[in-house]
């Protein structure tokens, strides 16, 4: 595999050596773009995609899209294990859009075609930020998330949980009563799918600060960010949350044998209390039963000074390829614009709407009073820090690190570490990573 | 032959020669060249990443042997390594069950094709399908669990196969042993149907009883192929990958393997240059314990192989 791999990568750097050349007219940006021009335009067109579970959805856009653009035609490749495959791919010429895997910031524009600043385009659209490097932007997000719990909202009136938890002490005690009075699993962790347990994350920066700049610009420069603060908040919060809940016993019995696409019925029918997941899931969860109406989505249970805070952005973005023609690209641009714009691919996903104008869906009920948080993009200079750090600790935070939330399970479990000292062990990797990099760390 | 025609036949030489080389070169070139640009060329350059710190896409720079530094002042990769003696224990089982089976399929056994292939079925199942077979295998109160039951354990004397992680290594080891029993024991009985059937006959009016038999003609009869069999083991062992990836999804719970941690540093932690270094660490490893094992059996079968050509001697001199 790995012989494959390098051969592969070698193909890979000697292709996009060799197609850097012609000269070709100026591309509009996003925002100059006016839906209908050239509609003679002609193309063909391969859309790198992850999501496998709605070909025929993505399909019926293209028919849509080819009302107005008739010699446009779009194939989506979707992979399932897109994350890795889109990293191999990326610097091919065989796709012309894809959703934009997890490269640097600064190799972006070696990738992606330029698609307007992002001053401007985040005037009309919202989470611009995710993939913009020295104030532009590469990738138009497909959806935007804001991320809490997704959970039963039957299951807990009949645990008799009458109002939402809003700290990790009213959240632990609401699943206790989730296992006292039903016979409901009070917290699924989905330990077995991995990158579900990589998704708690998420939390640390938005739910856990409330801050905008807790990604990219505070945390790399933290001393010690997974110390206990006291108060219910930070990092060491969201983790004493998971970490709790096993140790009293409140996930489900068994959790290396899991079962992802199982889970989704199971939390429809009310044999699953809640799940720590992005709101991309309620839909899937709501549809994967005849109990759609009790699914519901709440934020993460921690209060700071009186207010709850939900992380926000973008999921993958869509890029189009630097190695595509002229007219490729032109058509790509037309597309995402269809997309984002009048696709309604958001809404019926449960996002929160890119377009401004865009309607928000139901599922943001319990939202209300609570403020999105968007990460904002690291400072000059910094771009790619928090990849390195997040490389050379191995945490991955927010990037991957599945493997060390699963490791807090077990811990839990098993009762061989205590939560303080694998949050001492995180610190100590974090500060290491930052020693070896030569990171200014603000005590 | 005539020293006339000698010339001619001298020519006749070249030219035939000339042919052997131009068939030669026609047959093996294609080959070699695929041997060169998909083994020797990306080896070469695993070699040489080894050497940088880089991800896929960046290069940040040559760090000369920090790689290979790290890999072995981590314990958690020196854990993972001794993970393979887990495996290599279950080499030995799935080996002996391998030899016993074939042995007894080979003694002119009644349904002997049946048990083969039910055997061998195995095999030929997809490594990823077989992971998702065990899953559910393992999962509480499931196939495992039922049939236990059925038997007379009761449910709460049983361990969680994947959560307790004293046995979860086990449990995955046999699906191992499990899937490659079957291959091990095909080439066993390929082996031991080549030996000279009138050497049992002769071993028979010799007075050997069927163990008598086993080991001195069937054991040193196979011991090319045994050898392989080891060799194929004890590799497959200690990079064993399929099922800590799926059974115990994706090394979780103290079920990664060193190969696992390749894996994950190539693609999650985005460090291909240490990936490459710890999987040359691997290479070397499997190539010791290969180079140990060959020692070890040249000295050991010298001597049943004595035995084994006195043995044989001794009984054509009496047939």
């Amino acid at each position: 595999m790995k012989k494959f791999l390098s051969v592969f990568l070698a193909l890979v750097m000697a292709l996009s050596l060799a197609s850097f050349a012609s000269a070709e007219e100026t591309l509009p940006t996003f925002d100059q773009l006016v839906w209908g021009e050239n509609a003679d335009l002609t193309a063909n067109i391969t859309f790198a995609y992850h999501r496998t579970d709605i070909p025929d959805k993505l399909n019926g856009y293209i028919t849509e899209f080819q009302k107005t653009y008739p010699n446009v035609s779009i194939t989506y490749d979707l992979v399932t294990d897109y994350a890795e495959s889109a990293l191999l791919r990326v610097g091919t010429a065989n796709w012309t859009i894809m959703g934009i895997p997890q490269v640097d910031v600064d190799e972006l524009p070696t990738y992606f075609i330029p698609l307007g600043s992002l001053d401007v385009l985040s005037q009309q659209y919202r989470f611009m930020s995710g993939k913009a490097y020295n104030g532009v932007c590469y990738g138009m997000p497909s959806t935007g998330n804001a991320n809490g719990i997704v959970y039963n909202k039957a299951v807990f009136a009949a645990a008799g949980v009458t109002e939402l938890p809003r700290t990790p002490d009213e959240f632990i005690a609401a699943l206790k009563l989730i296992k006292e009075n039903t016979d409901a699993i009070p917290l699924y962790t989905n330990y077995a799918a991995g990158w579900t347990m990589g998704a708690w994350d998420e939390y640390i920066g938005g739910s856990a600060t409330g801050s905008s700049s807790f990604y990219n610009r505070d945390l790399p420069h933290m001393k010690d960010p997974f110390s206990d603060h006291g108060n219910g908040t930070y990092p060491y919060a969201v983790y004493k949350i998971l970490f709790d809940a096993v140790k009293e016993g409140l996930i489900e019995e068994d959790y290396t044998t899991t079962d992802w696409e199982g889970c989704k019925g199971m939390i429809n029918n009310g044999k699953i209390g809640c799940m720590v997941l992005g709101s991309w899931a309620y839909t899937q969860m709501r549809d994967a039963g005849e109990h759609g109406e009790d699914i519901g989505y709440m934020a993460f249970p921690i209060t700071i000074d009186g207010k709850q805070y939900a992380p926000a952005g973008g999921d993958y973005n869509f890029g189009i390829n630097v190695q595509a023609s002229y007219e490729e690209k032109l058509a790509s641009l037309y597309y995402i614009k269809f997309l984002t714009e009048q696709s309604g691919f958001a809404y019926s996903e449960g996002g929160v709407p890119i377009d401004m104008n865009g309607e928000f869906p139901e599922l943001y009920a319990a939202f209300d009073g609570i403020d999105l948080v968007e990460q904002l993009p690291a400072v000059a200079g910094e771009e790619t820090l928090l990849g390195n750090l997040n490389a050379e600790s191995e945490l991955n935070l927010n990037a991957g690190g599945n493997t060390k939330v699963q490791e807090i399970i077990e811990h839990a479990f098993n009762g061989d570490k205590s939560f303080d000292d694998i949050m001492a062990d995180w610190n100590e990797a974090w500060s290491d990573a930052q020693e070896s990099l030569g990171v200014t760390v603000n005590e | 032959m005539s020293t006339a025609a000698s010339p001619l036949l001298r020519r006749r030489n070249k030219k035939i020669n000339w042919q052997k080389v131009a068939l030669i070169v026609t047959f093996s070139a294609v080959p070699l060249f695929l041997l060169i640009l998909f083994t020797y060329v990306p080896f070469a350059k695993m070699l040489k990443f080894s050497f940088y710190n880089m991800s896929y896409t960046k290069n940040k720079g040559y760090v000369g042997f920090d790689n290979y530094l790290k890999i072995f002042s981590k314990e958690e990769y020196v854990q993972a390594m001794l993970l393979s003696l887990y495996y290599m224990a279950g080499a030995v089982v799935q080996l002996s069950l391998a030899l016993f089976f074939a042995t007894l399929l080979t003694s002119g056994l009644k349904g002997s094709g049946i048990f083969k292939g039910i055997i061998f079925f195995p095999f030929l199942v997809n490594g990823i399908a077989i992971g998702y077979i065990f899953k559910f295998f393992y999962t509480r109160g499931f196939v495992l669990d039922t049939v236990l039951q059925a038997i007379g354990f009761p449910l709460e004397s049983l361990p969680y196969w994947l959560r307790d992680k004293a046995v979860n290594n086990w449990s995955l080891v046999f699906t191992s042993v499990w899937k490659y029993c079957g291959q091990n024991m095909v080439l066993f009985i390929g082996a031991i149907a080549s030996i000279d059937p009138t050497l049992y006959e002769a071993a028979t009016i010799d007075g050997a009883n069927k163990w008598q038999q086993f080991k001195a003609i069937i054991l040193p009869g196979i011991k090319t192929v045994f050898m392989l069999n080891l060799i194929l083991s004890i590799t497959g062992s200690l990079s064993a990958f399929e099922p800590a990836y799926v059974v115990g999804s994706m090394g979780a719970n103290g079920t990664a393997t060193f190969f696992i941690k390749i894996h994950q540093m190539a693609h999650v932690n985005q460090k291909v240059g240490m990936a490459c270094a710890m999987a040359m660490v691997l290479m070397v490893l499997i190539l010791i314990f290969t180079a140990a094992q060959r020692l070890f059996f040249r000295y050991v079968m010298k001597d049943s192989e004595n035995t084994f050509n006195g043995k044989a001697n001794q009984a054509k001199a009496l047939w």
